[in-house]
Parts: C-alpha cells; structure tokens; sequence
C-alpha cells in the first residue's frame, strides 16, 4: 500500500507505541504550539519534532515534499508579519525606498514582526509534522480501533482515516502524472511560474479521480475482509498500554500542566526577542 | 482426475441444495448507463470448482462482487433478483456475515495487501472476526501451510515475489475458513509460473478442503484443467454455462464472444479441419497428447518451418545500454550489469519475471532514471544530457495502466496535448491531431471524456497521444494485462503497422504465445540481469532458459516437444497452425 513509502509502520520505538500514546504526542505537541508565542520555545518544540520524526524513521522524501509544499506559505507569512505586525514592537530594520510607486516611505519591515512570524513558522511546521508522525507510524487498523478506543465515532474515525489516506494517495498521483506528461513532452524545467499554475491546474482533477478510484479499491478490499471498524474484535497482538506508554502518557500531561502553569505564573512562553 | 472425470464422477450432484443460488440477478452501478448484469441464473454446487470466462465489460467482477454482497451494499445502485449464499440472501444480511462464508481475492496484490508482516495479514481477517488470540497462531499456521508459505511469517508482504503475494491473499482469504472462495482475475498480473503456482494452489484447496471455488479469468488454458464447470459471460448475460470440454471446443461460441480456446484445442481444431479428425476435441495438454497417441498411426510428420537468425544490424544502434546498474532506495538491485543494443527498425520483446527489471530499464532509456553505474545512449547521445521532454519526442511511452497517463477533460485535448506541449499551433496541430484519432479509430470519440471510454479505447487513447509526436520509438508496457484476447490483439496490430513503417518498437510483456506475427527478438531477463538475447523461434523452445526466470514456454510449443521426442523429429513451432502445418493424413502404401 502506498504509505508504505513514506512511513514506517512498527520499525521504530516510536511506531510500536500504543495509538493512545502517540495521540497523546500530538495532543502535547498541538498544546504546547499553541500556548507558547515564544519563538526561542516553539523552535525549540519544531526541532524536538522533527528530531522525533527522524527517529520515528520517516521517510525524508516525505518531509522535504512537505517543507517545499510550505514554502511559499512561508515566505508570505515572514512577508505579512514583518510589515503590518506592529503589536510585538517597531524596531524598524528596513523602509521602503521614498521613490518606490505606492508602497514608498509607507512600508517597513520591523525586528519583533519578522521574528513573530517566525513563530507562527515553527508553530504550523510542529502542527505540519506531527501529523505524520502519528499517521505514517501507525497501520490503518491500529489507526481507526486506536479512535474508536478513545470513544471518537466509528464513522467519525473512518472518514478521518480515509482523510489520511488520501494525502499520500494524492502525492504519488502527482508524481504519476507529471511523468506522464514530461512523456508527452512537457518541460515542466523550462517553465515560469504562471505557466507551471496552469499545468498544476490542469492535474487537480484526473488527481482527485485517480486518488478517489484507489481510495475506493482499498475500501472495497477493507469491506471484504470483514473490517467494520468495530472495536469489538480480537487482536493477534496485545494492544495494553505499556511502561513506555504510560510514562509518554503521563510526560504528556505534565509537559501540559507545567507549561500552563509557568505562562500565567511568570510568563514564561510569551513572545520576548530571542537572547538579546 | 481429470475435469470430465471429475464431472461424471458425480462431485456435485446437481439437485442437491447449491451453496450459490443466484435467481434473475440484474444490476447496474449508481452512475453507469446500463445494466451491468441482465437476468443471470446460476446454481453453483458445495466444492464445485466453477470458472467464469468473457470479453471485458462482461460483468465477471461484477457477479463476484454480487457474491458477498459488496455488491450492492457497498456501492448503491440498482439489483433485481436473488443472490443467496450458504442460505444467506446478500441483501438481507450484513457483508460482514457473508464474509464469514465468502472470502474475495482481487486481481491486483498489491492493493489488497493491507498489514505489515505475513502474518498480521492473515490475523487481519481472524481479528475482524473476532477469533480468539490463542486459536489464531495455529490457524495462520495452517492457512500459510495451505499456499505454501510456510515459514514466511515475519516478512514484510512487500519482500514477497508477484506469485507469493497473491499466494498470501489466497492464505488470507482462507484462514477464515471459508464455504467459498471468489478469485477474480487473480493471476492476471503474475508471471506464468506465479500463474501456476497460484492454480495449483487454488486446486489442491478445492480438492482436499471441498472448499468451493469461484474462479474469473482469461487463462483459457488453466480453466480448462482445472474446472468443473465454465460460465461465459457475455454483456451482462450468462451466455453458456457446461463442462470446460464443451465451453472451450466450441469455437464459434468462443469466437462470438472474443474468448481464447486454449492453445491445443485451436490445434486439434485446425487438424481436423485438414481431415485429421481426434474422437473427441481435446482442452488441456494431458487430453492432447493422449488424443495424439491414438491418431498416432494415421499421422506422418512433415518439415517444419526452420529457426531463422536476426539480419546482422547495420548500422550503429539507436538505444544502447552498457553495464548499467541501479538499486532502489529500498535496496532492491534492479539492474545488474545490463548491457543491450537495440536498431532502428527492430521489434523487440523483453520478458521476465515479476520484478525482473524491465520496466526499470525502459525508465532508464526515457531518463526518468539514471543509471547508478555504466551508460545509457540515445541515438549516439548519453540519455543523462537530454531532458526527459526531448527524449519524449523520439520515444513514446505506453505504460501498464492506462489511466495513469490520461489527464485531459477530451480525448482530443489528451492526444493534443504533446504537440501543444512542444509548440505545434493552428492547422498543423489540427491535422496531426485528426491522424494520430484515424490511426486508432478513436475519430468519433474524439470530444468524450477519455476515463469514460471502455478499458481498450482508453489504452488506444494513451497510444494515440504517443503517437501523435510521430516517435521513432514506441515502448508498451504490459499492453495486454487485463485486456481480452480482441483487444490484445488490436493493440498489439497497432504495434506492428507501426513497426512495418520502419519504426521501432519495445513490448514488455509476460504474454510470450501472443507475440509470434509481432516480435522478432526477445530479450529474457530475471533478478536484474539479461539472461539471454535471441530471435523468437529459439526462445520459445528454450524451456530451461525460460523457467530460469519463472516463465513457461506456451502450452503449444510443449504438445510439439512432446511430438518431437516421440518422432525424433524437430518441430520448431510458434503457434498452433504451424504445429498443425506439420502434420499430415498418413497415406497407406497401395
């Protein structure tokens, strides 16, 4: 099955834990992005990911593909914060030049919006890649009994799975046909960026079709199996919530409750310059 | 025992209570135009080894989908009639509780392939059905024994060869112990002695276990061993169903209903047609030599076509691999010190089995891979220096699935696609467009939507848009995987105007007895390495060559190796009307 080429399933540590376990990583990470506006933690939190990632052993196609997918988002964000965030300071690092037509004089970019918009950087980037982390160490099964354990909807867990699914579907779909069409001559290299939009938007749809065709085969297979999503069903491993579970479990809490704990105590967390 | 045999021998006694009852069964998907199935009546018996052969489109995945009602539960649509397994009706009940009884293997395995190791694969099944942890190890135990994989648990499924794999599906479905197993072009994908493997398995289940099976496929000549009993399905309808002797010998039925008689039976057809008349017409290879044993004296063998040698090439070539390596990232050795030549003009098939490395080396002569050692020449250049879109205007590339290389809302706009892609513009586009939609037939069709379109117009829509850059090389990939005989041959005929044009043209294939009248080389690779690079005459009857690398030489050349070792006679046939041109009515001395 195509995740398979991304992911990892059961090689790692990390990918033998319990699901309840690593949703609980991603419960923290997801907290913790979010409590904090400082960029010195949150880069820190993004790098603990990703390290994670790393050990979890998935596939750095898979991140770099995601990272490039970003790209642009980012440089947006820096862009937008950088200019129109004036909240977190107004140390003014650059200003448009007086003869520039419109934006002229108008225009700064400021010290505290740039590094602002950093943080929101790593706070998506750990929301990015924590994603995987779960989802590409964890096999479809594991996966849909792992929510329903959790009392998530049998149906809410599947349309959720399928979600899943799709996304690494969707990228080897992409890869197909653009090498179908660099068969029929495309020179996708040679191209500027409006002209490569509108190749891009030529593929959504036989994309969609194809990754919906194969997301319907694996339904199909699913069904025939037997596999309803029912938790009532026996497992050929034991699925118990072990040492390693429980202390992910319980640093997952307390990683949590400090954290809240320090930001309405000292403030530890809020947005602050890095170092100087 | 043989299928007759078998019959007779009272296996299923037809009044008995069937353990399928399918009554007035129609059907039509939510979204197709028309019924699917029309008013089909079967009763299939307890351990009955039923085969269910038709054109595509003749609804065969269709009725065994019906069987465990994924059909219409899962999909919606409309169904008329009756489908009743083991006394449940598959609408009434859950296709959970029909699973229980009917277990489905699909065609491809690498799709329904869903667990991490061999043995949670198996256990997936058992888990659903909530058997208990300390009854599975022995279970899955058993069910691998089954399909001879014993030992195998802790493998990734991925490691596994193209017969293993469906080999573990098989095992899946049977762990759960089964009424009734439904295959649906399950070796369709596999290499011919995969193929074997997989029949031989399906068998030996039937036999030993009672359990009985459903079995679609286009292997006429695996059908004709090994079932009881052979359902032509044609449009939706059941067209004939009886013993694999009559489907398969009635050749105007076959004929009207694009199914391929096995290779032997269009032999012994064919004889008879010369005044050499067997008692009865033969289906499997054990039947066709026993009936050649019996006209044996009124048989005089005559000269026989003679091997004939490839014409020296000329001129330098115009694909040219030298000692060219690649390992995947997963560590797979692909390639292994291939060195090959290929002119201008040749018609050249590659065979091998599953995981031999012939599409990597096709990916290699396009630049969609680098070779990791050695080179790669194109017309005298190294394939490194040239994109991947100049190579495409030298190179068309048909690849296995047709619908990963469709993309386009017309069928018009797909062909023209690589000429707008490389600059072509106003009347000139026009016109070549209009060619490349003549030359494949596709002219009325030009303004559909290409997914729309039955599976072999698709595939001649792929071809058409390759050929539209007026290539000098084609490359098919698998072109005749899933197709009926019709349309494998309507591919395979494009593939040869082509060539007669002065083209070059690359077949990859595993379907070796459809390409006499096509190719004239073959190239047998297996495990990353060519094994051997010779005309096809010889490679037909280099059996141990062949089964090397998991193929088997046609069920024809081995009924002429068998005559051959009887008469002391070489008999260096390709297909059942040369065999038959070799054998004549015996005239008594006066």
């Amino acid at each position: 099955m195509t995740w398979r080429r991304f992911g990892s399933v059961g090689e790692s540590r990390f990918g033998r834990l319990d699901f309840r376990s690593k949703l609980m990583v991603m419960a923290a990470a997801t907290a913790l992005a979010f409590l904090w506006e400082s960029p010195t933690l949150n880069g820190l939190l993004t790098l603990s990911v990703l390290g994670l990632c790393l050990l979890a052993r998935i596939r750095l196609s898979y991140l770099s593909h995601v990272l490039r997918l970003m790209l642009p988002f980012y440089v947006l964000l820096l862009l937008t914060h950088g200019i129109w965030n004036t909240n977190v300071g107004r140390t003014v690092l650059w200003t448009a030049p007086q003869g520039w037509w419109l934006i002229g004089g108008s225009i700064q970019l400021t010290l505290e919006g740039l590094v602002y918009g950093l943080m929101i950087i790593f706070r998506t980037l750990t929301l990015v890649l924590v994603i995987p982390l779960v989802v590409l160490t964890s096999s479809l099964d594991e996966l849909i009994v792992g929510l329903v354990r959790i009392r998530v909807p049998y149906k809410v867990a599947f349309v959720f799975s399928a979600t899943l699914r799709f996304v690494p579907l969707l990228l080897q779909e992409i890869q197909t046909i653009t090498e179908a069409q660099r068969l029929r001559g495309l020179a996708l290299e040679k191209m500027n960026l409006l002209q490569r939009l509108r190749v891009y938007s030529r593929i959504a749809v036989p994309l969609l079709l194809g990754a919906m065709t194969k997301s319907q085969q694996l339904d199909t297979v699913l069904a025939a199996k037997a596999f309803s999503g029912s938790p009532d069903r026996t497992y050929l491993h034991e699925h118990t919530m072990g040492t390693a579970d429980r202390l992910v479990v319980v640093l997952g809490v307390a990683a949590i409750a400090t954290a809240l704990a320090l930001r309405a105590t000292t403030g530890i967390g809020g947005f602050q310059l890095p170092g100087w | 025992m043989t299928a007759a045999a078998r019959c007779l021998s009272g296996v299923h006694n037809m009044d008995a209570d069937p353990i399928i009852r399918i009554e007035n069964l129609s059907y039509q998907y939510p979204r197709s135009p028309a019924f699917v199935l029309r008013d089909v009546n079967l009763n299939v018996q307890r351990g009955e080894f039923l085969g269910i052969v038709g054109p595509t489109g003749a609804g065969k995945t269709t009725l065994c989908l019906a069987l465990n009602g994924i059909v219409p539960q899962f999909y919606g649509g409309r169904f008329f009639g009756h489908v009743t397994v083991a006394g449940l009706d598959t609408i009434e009940n859950r296709i959970y509780e029909l699973a229980q009884h009917v277990t489905l293997v699909f065609q491809d395995p690498e799709t329904q392939l869903i667990a991490n190791s061999v043995q949670d694969e198996v256990a997936f099944g058992l888990e659903n059905f909530q058997v208990a942890r300390s009854e599975m190890p022995q279970r899955i135990q058993w069910a691998l024994e089954a399909v001879r994989l014993k030992g195998m648990l802790h493998r990734h499924p991925s490691e596994l060869s193209g017969g293993e794999k469906q080999r573990l599906a098989i095992a899946a479905a049977l762990a759960v112990q089964p009424d009734v197993l439904v295959l649906d072009e399950p070796t369709s994908q596999l290499d011919p002695l995969g193929k074997q493997e997989v029949f031989a398995t399906i068998r030996e289940l039937n036999e030993r276990l009672g359990i009985t099976v459903i079995l679609a496929s286009h292997a006429s000549e695996e059908l004709a061993e090994f079932a009881d009993r052979v359902a032509l399905l044609d449009q939706g309808q059941l067209v004939s169903l009886d013993t694999p002797e009559r489907i398969f010998s009635g050749r105007d039925l076959l004929a009207r209903h694009a199914v391929r008689p096995p290779q032997v039976t269009e032999f012994y057809i064919e004889l008879a047609r010369q005044g050499l008349e067997p008692p009865s017409i033969p289906v499997t290879l054990q039947e066709a030599t026993a009936a050649y044993e019996q006209m044996r004296d009124k048989i005089a063998v005559c000269a026989c076509p003679a091997a004939e040698a490839l014409p020296p090439p000329s001129e330098p070539p115009l694909l040219s691999a030298h000692d060219v390596h690649y390992t995947y990232g997963d560590g797979t050795r692909a390639l292994r010190h291939v060195t090959l030549d290929i002119h201008q003009g040749e018609y050249v098939v590659i065979v091998g089995q599953n995981g031999a490395g012939k599409t990597t080396l096709a990916k290699h002569f396009l630049h969609l891979l680098e070779p990791q050692a050695g080179e790669v020449h194109l017309a005298g250049r190294d394939v490194r220096t040239l994109a991947v879109s100049d190579i495409a205007q030298t190179i068309g590339f048909v690849a296995q699935n047709p619908d990963q290389q469709i993309f386009s809302t017309t069928v018009a706009s797909e062909v023209s696609f690589a000429l707008q892609s490389l600059g072509t513009r106003g009347p000139e586009l026009e016109a070549r467009v209009a060619e490349s939609l003549q030359t494949m037939g596709l002219t009325d069709l030009r303004d559909r939507h290409p997914l729309s379109l039955a599976q072999g117009d698709r595939a001649r829509v792929v071809i058409a848009a390759a050929l539209a850059m007026r290539p000098d090389v084609l490359i098919f990939d698998e072109p005749t995987t899933g197709q009926d005989y019709n349309g494998a041959k309507r591919i395979l005929d494009v593939s040869r105007r082509f060539h007669q044009a002065g083209k070059t043209v690359i077949v990859i294939t595993h379907h070796l007895y459809l390409m006499p009248g096509y190719a004239q080389r073959v190239v047998v690779m297996g495990r990353g390495v060519v094994l051997g690079d010779l005309p096809l005459r010889q490679a037909f009857h280099s059996s141990e060559l062949l089964r090397s690398t998991y193929l088997a030489a046609p069920q024809i050349v081995r009924l002429a190796q068998y005559i051959s070792a009887r008469e002391q006679v070489p008999l260096p046939i390709l297909t059942p009307k040369e065999l038959a041109a070799c054998l004549r009515l015996r005239r008594t001395s006066p």
